[in-house]
């Protein structure tokens, strides 16, 4: 019975890790950066949720609506004024950028709110543990995972069926046809930084009411995004998302079964060994170059 | 006596084959020039000899010596030079630092001398540098020996990459499309080079090449491949008038 | 024209030289220090630049070797009471060990794959350095003392600064060694195409392994260094915010140079503590900078000088 609330509570916490995920695969698979910054911009973008919800009377799910409307546009803005001046750099250099910006946004949340801890509410505050085949579950978990299901299924169908997303699987996969195909790729790059925005931002407003809300709140998290999505497979978003939901779960099990202390620790040792054995990811496509 | 012999090789990448059953032989002082249509295997041949791609059936020997089982450094060791479609070189390094690369297989010393600065180090850079300056003479770019290799011209990109597989000391040469993307004048200055190898001796060397002139001009033999198989082999004329060599490049159109 | 612009230059070189070699006697203690952490730093950032900067491999997890440097040269030197000319070069070599074996399940990662792996070794690493608590004495952390030989003791900022400026004027000689010779090449043109690399009789894993351990040693000798400095070390600072500030230290000051090691050193140190003074906002500032430096410099610092220098 344990077990399964392990199991119940890691796929929570993992959903949390695949949505950090997907923001960043949507932006790796897109323009090819790794975007280090994705942290701060969804503690960023609740800490607007936040603002809100304090000095305007409004409910819970208006002001997570205007802050993940503003995580969707602050990706947008990161895209259109530091990527796209530095597209054709080196990719590091990029990644160096998205870190500065990553300082940035710390230190101008940590200036406007300020750096104590905020308890950040819940539609599910009140709300009752739920009770099922006798296991106690926090409604919040199952709310998470849920909401971690309907993300990916969006994207996916999003990215298969829409205009917008087969624009922007047609710019990252081969930008110079996308052009002659009448595709504008600084178009295309804006909704893969929007949407990633999005996806992180939901990530955040989730983690808050769990993890209370300070600026520190999404440093862990967004390397357990990386994780989770490199454990799984960066070429696909169901890879990521598997991949995060695994890292979760197995996260759980080790720190109850082996060792709280070096849970984390043997958690990596379990990433690298499967790394060995499949270098792109259990559902990463090893892309070959051609001589 | 046969420098690199081919027999038999297949290769199959999960359905399709990328090559059936070919086989090719390539002797000292020849060269073997590999055409055909785009697809055809010429690319996954020499991928297969260089090692980086492993047959699913065949036997490739250099000298006696089972290629097919070796890694790629080892192959390149044996004397197997590799000029790829497009110029692999260090873009920030210099022309020298360029050449001096394919002198790696031949230095005597490790890590350690390096950081400690000792004077084998010195002597057999030294060395290094003279055999490099020697082959810019020889591809015929004497003094660009200092200059960052980024800034090199396309052409001259073409024939460093072949320089590169001499220093190497390469008794058999892969070339793939040497003139591909050069003018006319550069053509020829990279026919001219390849035609002096060719006397020099020393070499046996495997031409892939869409330019019919050049095949023409430097080929001994010429194999011609089509979806994997030979179709034809003789010599350029023979295979240049063979109806079923024309079709082959006519149906790919 | 050419000649004036090699005065200045050599007249530049001259008088940071100068700046350098005489810093303890007329500066205060604490600028003395800060002078000492850019040396450290900056032979972690040669050591990381063999890694990432000519041999291509990303490393997310060096605060994991610099540890293992700190904690193998207190150690040493606290249970085994050996001078420092023998602990630091141990714990160097014990990091080099330590970065060949790392090496091996890293040869056929690439990009974020293998920015993740060394993030796991860092993060093992230092959980390994907390749990051993007999060992390192865990989360209380460690006292080092002085570094000492024979009668020796270097117990001021002064000592310290000048064992730290020898080993990096050997280091930065020793790494140029490298730079200009077989290694050098050999892993730049790992870094260039690895298919390329094997045709020209170069065994991608060998150099790989090489990157790795070279690496690993200078990284640990600094950290070696490090824990004589600062004299307290504390598994809490080996983080990955400080491998991630390893990484940025060498893009920002010139990937694939050793000058630009040096300056990535030279602008992490300083750069913080130039920003102290602005009122409520060192973070954004330092922030700001590291995007600024990007935009207007993309191949870093030591890129940019040689921007300005070409266009005197």
């Amino acid at each position: 019975m344990f077990f399964f609330s392990l199991i119940i509570g890691g796929l929570a916490s993992g959903s949390l890790y695949a949505m950090v995920g997907i923001a960043i695969v949507l932006v790796l698979q897109a323009s090819d950066i790794p975007n280090f910054a994705q942290g701060e911009m969804a503690m960023f973008s609740t800490f607007v949720g936040y603002w809100i919800l304090q000095q305007y009377n409004v409910s819970w799910w208006s002001a997570v609506l205007l802050s993940l409307l503003f995580a969707a546009v602050l990706g947008v803005a990161v895209q259109q004024l530091v990527i796209r001046p530095l597209l054709g750099r080196p990719t590091m250099n990029l990644v160096i950028a998205t870190l500065g910006l990553n300082i940035v946004l710390h230190s101008l949340a940590g200036m406007i709110w300020g750096n104590e801890t905020h308890i950040f509410p819940s539609p599910l505050s009140d709300a009752l543990p739920l009770n099922v085949a006798g296991l106690t579950i926090p409604p919040m978990n199952v709310f998470i995972i849920l909401v971690g299901v309907a993300l990916i299924l969006c994207l996916t169908f999003i990215i298969r069926k829409t205009r917008a997303g087969i624009a922007l699987r047609a710019a990252s996969q081969n930008q110079a046809v996308a052009r002659l195909m009448g595709i504008s790729i600084n178009r295309a790059f804006a909704v893969a930084w929007g949407l990633g925005g999005l996806a992180g931002g939901i990530a955040g407003v989730l983690v808050a009411p769990v993890l209370f809300l300070d600026t520190n709140m999404m440093g862990l998290l967004l390397i357990k995004g990386f994780a989770g999505g490199v454990l799984g497979g960066l070429n696909s978003l169901g890879g990521v998302f598997a991949g995060g939901l695994f890292l979760g779960v197995i996260e759980n099990l080790m720190g109850a079964y082996i060792s709280g202390s070096f849970g984390e620790a043997l958690v990596f040792l379990l990433i690298i060994g499967v790394l060995i054995v499949a270098p792109e990811g259990v559902f990463g496509r090893v892309r070959t170059r051609k001589v | 006596m046969p420098c690199l012999e081919i027999r038999g090789l297949t290769v199959d990448f999960g359905g399709i084959h990328a090559l059936k059953e070919v086989s090719l032989s390539a002797r000292t002082g020849q060269i073997v020039g590999l055409i055909g249509p785009n697809g055809a295997g010429k690319s996954t041949l020499l991928n297969c000899i260089s090692g980086l791609t492993r047959p699913t059936e065949g036997e490739g020997r250099l000298d006696g010596t089972d290629l097919f089982s070796l890694s790629p450094h080892a192959i390149s060791r044996l004397g197997v030079g590799r000029v790829f479609q497009h110029p692999e070189i260090m873009a920030d390094m210099t022309v020298m630092d360029n050449l001096l690369i394919a002198r790696n297989r031949f230095l005597k010393y490790g890590v350690l001398a390096e950081l400690l600065g000792l004077p084998q180090v010195r002597r057999q850079e030294a060395e290094s540098r003279f055999a490099a300056e020697q082959v810019l003479m020889r591809i015929g770019l004497p003094d660009i020996g200092g200059i960052h290799a980024g800034s090199l011209p396309y052409g001259h990109r073409k024939l460093l990459e072949v320089g590169r597989s001499l220093l190497l000391g390469a008794t058999v040469l892969l070339l793939d499309e040497p003139v591909a993307g050069l003018n006319e004048h550069e053509i020829d200055r990279m026919a001219t080079l390849l035609a002096e190898l060719r006397t020099g001796g020393g070499l046996a060397v495997i031409l892939v090449e869409h330019n019919m002139g050049l095949v023409s001009r430097l080929c001994d033999e010429v194999v011609v491949l089509d979806i994997g198989k030979v179709i034809a082999r003789g010599t350029p004329t023979e295979v240049l008038n063979d109806p079923a060599v024309l079709l082959a490049y006519l149906g790919e159109g | 024209m050419a000649d004036a612009k090699k005065h200045t230059g050599r007249a530049v070189v001259v008088l940071v030289g100068l700046v350098v070699l005489t810093a303890p006697f007329w500066m205060s203690g604490y600028p003395v220090y800060v002078l000492s952490l850019v040396g450290i730093f900056g032979l972690v950032a040669i050591g990381l630049n063999f890694l990432t900067g000519y041999a291509g491999q990303i490393s997310l997890g060096h605060a994991g070797f610099f540890a293992i440097g700190a904690y193998t040269t207190a150690l040493l030197t606290k249970k085994a009471g050996l001078p420092f000319v023998l602990s630091l070069p141990l714990a160097g070599v014990f990091a080099t060990a330590v970065g060949a074996v790392a090496a091996l399940p890293a040869l056929r990662l690439k990009n974020l794959y293998l920015a993740i792996a060394t993030l796991g070794f860092g993060v093992v690493v230092q959980k390994l350095l907390f749990e051993w608590q007999s060992l390192t004495g865990g989360g209380a952390g460690l006292e080092v003392p002085a570094p000492r030989l024979g009668p020796i003791v270097l117990s001021t900022a002064g000592h310290m600064y000048y064992l730290i400026l020898a080993v990096v004027i050997l280091g930065t000689w020793a790494a140029l060694n490298i730079a200009r010779t077989g290694s050098g090449r050999a892993m730049v043109m790992v870094r260039e195409s690895e298919v390329a690399a094997g045709c020209l009789g170069i065994s991608v894993a060998k150099y790989k392994v090489i990157a790795f351990s070279l690496s690993g040693f200078y990284t640990a000798i600094a950290g070696g260094l490090y824990c004589y400095l600062v004299r307290y070390i504390n598994p809490e600072s080996f983080n990955i915010h400080m491998s991630i500030t390893f990484l940025s230290m060498i893009v920002i000051g010139g990937l694939g140079t050793i000058p630009g090691s040096l300056l990535g050193a030279v602008f992490y140190v300083l750069a913080p503590e130039l920003f102290r003074g602005i009122k409520d906002a060192p973070g954004l500032v330092f922030g700001l900078s590291l995007v600024v430096v990007m935009v207007l410099m993309p191949k870093g610092l030591w890129g940019f000088v040689g921007r300005l220098w070409r266009r005197a």
